[in-house]
């Protein structure tokens, strides 16, 4: 009952959420938004018992992702009313597509039968008396670890990429070079200069 | 040696085509003519081997085509027939070479003149060198090109275009009828290659197939679909009319092309192919019949016509159907040793036409010639050779091959073969009439030169200024260099000799052992009854050649009004002959025009219908939608997944009527 | 269970290619972007050592890590593919880069990466590995796209890639979601059982709904009209040689992952996919020949003509028989050469330096440089499909094997791809017009790159009547690989 009650509440926030960050005119208010629907989005993962995704849910969309965003949109100074200027001469065609397709996937949700295949064909059966964290783990680093280490590939790729389209060498910083320090001389810096009395420099 | 024979002058042809400009007149003129002139001389060597017995053999060069149970070699057959259309075409061809160099000498274009010659000579050769149909029709349309590209060598004369593609088109009608011969031969004996359909023809003798509900003799069939194409190539009634317009090229190749050689391919084919012929008698009746009636028709209209090129283009026309009728009767030596010295006589009449061209400042037209025996004489005295052989003088060449024609005919005892000894006979007369009139018009008689618009042409860019009252206009004709009257001369002696010389072989006892294979025995060979051909009948032909002559000269030197008064008379006939019987004007009326109508017809169909649905339509349809297109592709990112989304959507409700229930399985 | 040892030996090319990346990488952070020469030139070393690697892999079809990778016939024959795309791809960038100033030592590190993505894409036997392998593909190519970030036109190219394969990597994984959540796995071997089972009824609404989501987002990759939009933009936007890599390599890699997941997953499915695809191919075959008509620009013009090309393969996809799919490879290998070729043109065409993008400067080339308008109308021609050329045999098979499918559908498809073959040649034979009649004052300037020039030679050659010479190999190879495929199925 109490479960029921919290996912309807989660999944309800959920929803609302998500039409608020395409609808909220201010885009820190859009990001906002985001945010609430990422914390809802980690309770229903909660409900089904997945508190590992749901931990990381929070930690990463919100803790990073979502400030990221939010410092990102507080500093572009992007004039969304701009954007949003063709957003009603399209608005009924829009809708009618989105309509259109939202009706023919809620024909797929009603038609919701699983395989009898589906369950002899499952090979991640849940393991019993491990907690979700370590089965994960489990299976992470022994089935897939194929898919995982294509993962680190991805995100080298990334970081790669964020490098060559963002970094530049600018002119005119002076930057700590270290090992220069380290390795300065005395007499790099200092003359010692025999001064005749009664005359000076 | 025959490989050099064959190829030689396609390398000259090819030399002097690709690269005359570079290496000059003069080189381009030796090389051709000596090109042909050695094949010309290993000719000869061929052709004596064979007069003293050499057995046939072929060449095989290379495989050809094979495709499916087609399969070709190149291969140069070599027999007594090969042999005797080797020396008449490469000796006429080497004289023709050689007399052009004269001939052509102000012409600016002459390395592509001596290439086109050459390449003519290269064709000609192939096709008779044949050792398969296919091969032969290569041959065959490759003697169509060079004498398409002959005619219209002066490419900037209208006449010489629209006559280079009339003979064009009017040949393609024939060898259509030769490649649906080629056809129906593979599909009957499923071979193309001589030495099998020969072998096996006579076991399809009388078998017959069935088309749209008629039983027709495969033979028969198979054999007019051949001499269709025969007629085309050698102009017989009907598919004759490209002929005389092909005297609108340059006259060594009217003599060389269109008189000594390519002209005679049609009756060489009936000969090669007369195994064939032999098991179809009815196809044999129609080639005796269509003969005789080129010949009677031609020898009327050569009687008419005023320009010296076109009758003795008459003249050649009347001499082939000669030739076919000859075979028509069976009597295939008689036929080739007509062509054999109808080649010497023909070609040097040409030669000697375009002699007086020449000397006549290229007037054509005999009624402003006259009295040119005096200017010309070597000229003269050639061309009266040629007459004298033409008209059957014993014992002149035209004497031993005409007559024996007509001798076969009469004694084919049949139908046919009287029919054709009759128009043979008339024909032979009008033969003697009109050929004596080119003779007693251009060199005898007063001079009418003043008249021609060419001359005066030339009197006057010469500023010979004296007057002249006597018709000459203040001209002087000038004999042809030695390097046209050698030509002439050696023709001469040929046209003289060559009847007397080799009649025992083609014709005459001895020929049984020089054709041996080459020709197929006649179940009844009517040159064994020619001895027995009655006196009267045996003369009258000559009879009617001194009549003619006496004709000719009664009109044209004794008593001028003649014509005038014959042609005032009957003058229904005169602008019958005059207009070639109509031939154009018919073709014009029930071809030409329906086909232009037609042609225009679809035209105008083709514009507004097919064009304005088809290409043009499409075309704009097309560009419409790349505009349409173009705008689309608008730059916005939010168009491009809108786009995107349409597409999964539609693709989405497309499938869904393609789905199971909701509850599958 | 396979050993961890017969697993890693099967991924060897990839771990190679991945390794190689890395170590570039080192290089390059040490040496700093004048190492772009040195870089490139190591990087054709990797892809030759994982080519090797590749050769030596056995024949037959294996599995590694826990089904999730396989390797047969088809995935060598992409493979090797994909790396002499990618190994000429980095190399014809070096000069146009330098001459630039945009010489980044990462431009073959981010190939290398994109084809190790690639080369996994044609190895992938579940929708996990198809996910990320494709990710880890496209995430390079949107960085390449941009890579000239000092110009307007290549970062907003880079962006509008980026932007619309998120939109469709979102459907292709909501796609692989509802596939999971109808079949109950991820597993191609899997989803064949299972869909084969239900061969006897229609398919479920669901996992045919998220095959065509899946379909959907493999076709983006493909550019296949109307998921295409993008392709246009990109192609005129990124540098030259940037777009040659992704008009080759990244092709010939999505349409192997095509003809995985239609065959190794959804085999089952073939009735409804084939319509699918014949329609995906018969707009694409249009498009591509129509709305190339009205372009100025090269490139542009290029990238229409590769969603054309792309719908001619599909037309071998569709049929799906082993002489199809043979067909198909043959295709992509001789489109993929003649592709390179074609830019390797395109990076020839220069003039004070400047790249000649729009088409009617190309006038008086055929005077100024023969050689090079030469090579370029053969490619033009061989692109177009006129008979001596290597692209006529591409298009031959194809519309062969169409033909002899049958059908009415199938046979106008064919009928289709003839029609618009012929629309098609009109603008290829438009920049031949301009290239051979037009005229002009102003001069190009000389190649002076030895590489490209012996490269575009050699691709060149391939594509005239010489390469027929390749023709009988390649035929008895793209058999192999097509039996592989399909004899699984």
């Amino acid at each position: 009952m109490i479960q029921a009650l919290a996912f309807y509440l989660f999944a309800s926030i959920t929803v609302i959420a998500g039409m608020m960050v395409i609808s909220a005119k201010n885009p820190v208010h859009s990001v906002l938004w985001l945010i609430l629907a990422f914390f809802n989005a980690a309770g229903l993962f909660v409900l089904l018992g997945a508190e590992f995704l749901a931990m990381i849910l929070v930690i990463v969309y919100v803790g990073a992702v979502a400030v990221l965003f939010l410092f990102v949109v507080m500093m572009l100074d992007i004039n969304f009313e701009e954007l949003r200027k063709g957003f009603y001469t399209y608005l009924p065609f829009g809708l009618l597509v989105g309509a259109v397709l939202l009706g023919e996937l809620a024909i797929v949700g009603l038609g919701w039968v699983t395989s009898d295949h589906a369950a002899s064909l499952s090979r991640m059966p849940a393991p019993a008396n491990v907690t979700n964290t370590q089965a994960l783990g489990q299976i992470l680093y022994t089935k897939y670890v194929y898919v995982f280490q294509a993962s680190g590939l991805i995100l080298l790729t990334a970081m790669i990429g964020a490098i060559v389209l963002t970094h530049r060498t600018r002119g005119g910083v002076r930057k700590q070079n270290i090992g220069e320090q380290n390795m300065r001389q005395p007499s790099d810096a200092t003359a010692l200069v025999h001064v005749q009395s009664g005359e000076g420099l | 040696m025959i490989q050099t024979i064959v190829f030689l002058p396609l390398l000259a042809a090819i030399i002097a085509g690709l690269f005359g400009r570079a290496l000059g007149v003069r080189f381009s003129q030796l090389i051709t003519t000596g090109a042909v002139g050695i094949a010309a001389l290993l000719s000869w060597i061929i052709f004596t081997q064979f007069l003293s017995g050499t057995t046939p053999y072929t060449v095989t060069i290379s495989n050809w085509i094979t495709s499916g149970s087609l399969s070709l070699n190149w291969a140069l057959k070599v027999d007594t027939l090969t042999a005797v259309m080797l020396v008449v075409v490469n000796s006429v061809s080497s004289l023709v070479h050689l007399y052009s160099i004269g001939y052509m000498s102000e012409d600016p274009h002459q390395q592509r003149f001596f290439s086109y010659l050459s390449l003519f000579t290269f064709a000609m050769l192939m096709l008779v060198t044949a050792d398969n149909l296919v091969q032969m029709f290569f041959g065959w349309e490759g003697v169509g090109l060079a004498s398409y590209l002959l005619i219209g060598f002066w490419y900037y004369k209208p006449s010489a275009n629209a006559a280079a593609l009339k003979a064009f088109v009017v040949n393609r009608v024939g060898d259509f009828g030769y490649s649906l011969g080629i056809f129906a031969i593979f599909l009957v004996f499923g071979s193309v290659q001589f030495s099998v359909i020969f072998a096996n023809a006579p076991h399809m003798a009388g078998k017959s197939f069935e088309f749209l509900g008629l039983h027709v003799d495969i033979m028969t069939a198979i054999c007019l679909l051949l001499f269709v194409g025969a007629m085309g190539k050698s102009a017989q009634l009907g598919l004759h009319t490209w002929l005389p317009d092909a005297m609108e090229g340059p006259t060594p190749v009217s003599a060389l092309i269109h008189a000594a050689t390519m002209v005679t391919a049609g009756v060489f084919m009936l000969a090669r192919c007369s195994p064939l012929f032999e098991q179809a008698p009815a196809a044999l009746d129609v080639v005796c019949v269509v003969g005789a009636l080129t010949a009677f028709f031609a020898a009327t209209v050569g009687t008419s016509q005023t320009d010296i090129k076109r009758v003795i283009a008459y003249s050649t026309c009347s001499q082939l159907g000669y030739m076919f009728f000859a075979l028509g009767v069976g009597a295939y030596g008689a036929a080739i040793f007509h062509l054999f010295t109808h080649a010497f006589f023909k070609a040097l009449l040409f030669l000697g036409a375009g002699s007086v061209i020449h000397a006549m400042h290229h007037e054509q037209d005999m009624r402003h010639y006259g009295a040119l025996r005096k200017s010309i004489p070597i000229t003269f005295i050639t061309m009266l050779i040629g007459t004298i052989a033409i008209t059957g003088v014993p014992p002149f060449a035209g004497f031993y091959s005409k007559d024996t024609i007509l001798e076969a005919a009469f004694m084919a005892h049949s139908q046919v073969g009287y029919f054709a000894y009759g128009l043979g006979a008339i024909a032979a007369t009008l033969t003697s009439f009109y050929s004596w009139r080119l003779m007693f018009l251009t060199f005898f008689g007063e001079a009418r030169w003043a008249t021609s618009k060419h001359i005066q042409h030339a009197v006057h860019d010469d500023h010979h200024g004296h007057d002249a009252h006597d018709g000459t206009a203040g001209y002087h004709p000038h004999e042809s260099p030695w390097v046209m009257l050698i030509p002439l001369i050696l023709l001469a002696i040929g046209a003289a000799a060559a009847g007397f010389v080799f009649h025992t072989h083609f014709v005459g006892e001895a020929r049984a052992e020089f054709w041996r294979a080459a020709i197929h025995p006649t179940k009844h060979d009517v040159l064994n009854d020619i001895e027995g051909i009655p006196l009267f009948w045996k003369w009258l032909p000559t009879a009617g050649m001194v009549f003619g002559l006496l004709m000719a000269l009664n009109s044209y030197i004794w008593n001028r009004a003649v014509p005038k008064q014959f042609t005032d008379t009957f003058s229904m006939m005169y602008k019958f002959f005059l207009n070639k019987w109509y031939f154009d004007e018919l073709y014009s009326v029930l071809f030409i025009k329906p086909a232009l109508w037609l042609g225009r017809l679809f035209w105008s169909a083709d514009k507004n219908i097919i064009d304005g649905v088809g290409p043009d339509g499409v075309a704009a349809l097309v560009q419409l939608t790349a505009k349409r297109s173009k705008l689309i592709q608008t730059g916005y990112v939010y168009h491009y997944a809108f786009a995107t989304l349409i597409g999964v959507i539609a693709l989405l409700s497309w499938a869904w009527p393609h789905a199971g229930k909701a509850i599958g399985n | 269970m396979e050993s961890f040892g017969q697993n890693i030996f099967l991924v060897h090319p990839e771990i190679t290619l991945a390794v190689g990346a890395m170590l570039l990488l080192m290089i390059g952070v040490f040496r700093g972007d004048g190492a772009l020469k040195l870089l490139s030139w190591i990087a054709v070393a990797v892809y030759g050592v994982a080519a090797v690697f590749v050769t030596i892999l056995p024949a037959d079809r294996l599995t590694a890590f826990n089904d999730l990778f396989v390797t047969d016939g088809t995935a060598r024959f992409l493979k090797l593919v994909i790396y002499t795309a990618s190994a000429i791809s980095s190399v014809i960038a070096i000069a146009y880069l330098q001459r630039r100033n945009i010489n980044r030592f990462e431009y073959p590190i981010l190939i290398m990466l994109a084809t190790t993505g690639m080369s996994m894409m044609v190895s992938a036997n579940d929708l996990i590995t198809l996910y990320v392998s494709l990710e880890l593909q496209s995430l390079a190519l949107y960085v390449l796209a941009s890579i000239h970030r000092d110009n307007a036109k290549s970062t907003e190219a880079g962006l509008k890639y980026f932007v619309l394969g998120a939109l469709s990597s979102g459907l292709l994984l909501y796609g692989c979601s509802l596939v999971y959540g109808f079949a109950g796995t991820t597993n191609f071997e899997g989803l064949r059982t299972v869909l084969h089972a239900t061969l006897e009824q229609p398919p479920v609404i669901g996992v045919l709904f998220g095959m065509i989501f899946v379909i959907v987002g493999i076709a983006f990759k493909i550019s296949a009209v109307p998921f295409h939009m993008w392709t246009p933009d990109v192609y005129e936007g990124s540098p030259t040689p940037v777009t040659a890599f992704l008009a080759s390599a990244p092709k010939v890699a999505a349409m192997g992952l095509m003809l995985r997941v239609l065959f190794d997953a959804f085999g089952g499915l073939s009735e409804q996919w084939r319509q699918i695809i014949m329609i995906l191919s018969a707009l694409s075959m249009g498009l591509g020949a129509v709305a190339a008509l009205g372009q100025t620009d090269i490139k542009r013009l290029l990238a229409y003509s590769s969603i054309g090309h792309i719908g001619y393969a599909l037309i071998g996809v569709a049929v799906g028989n082993h002489e199809s799919i043979s067909a198909v490879l043959i295709y992509l290998v001789i489109y993929m050469f003649t592709t390179l070729a074609s830019f390797l043109c395109v990076l020839a065409m220069q003039r004070n330096g400047d790249q000649i993008e729009d088409m009617s400067e190309l006038g008086g080339l055929a005077v100024r440089q023969p050689k090079l308008a030469l090579a370029f109308t053969l490619i033009l021609f061989s692109l177009a499909g006129v008979p001596p050329l290597m692209g006529f045999w591409a298009k031959f098979y194809i519309f062969k094997s169409a033909i002899e499918f049958g059908g009415l559908p199938m046979t106008l498809l064919a009928v289709w791809g003839v029609l618009t073959s012929v629309i098609a040649t009109a603008y290829y034979l438009r920049i031949i017009k301009i290239m051979w009649f037009d005229k002009s004052s102003q001069d190009f300037d000389k190649p002076d790159y030895l590489v490209n020039d012996v490269l575009l030679t050699a691709t060149t050659l391939f594509v005239s009547p010489l390469g027929w010479i390749f023709l009988g190999p390649l035929q008895a190879a793209a058999m192999l690989a097509a039996r592989a495929l399909i004899g699984s199925a």
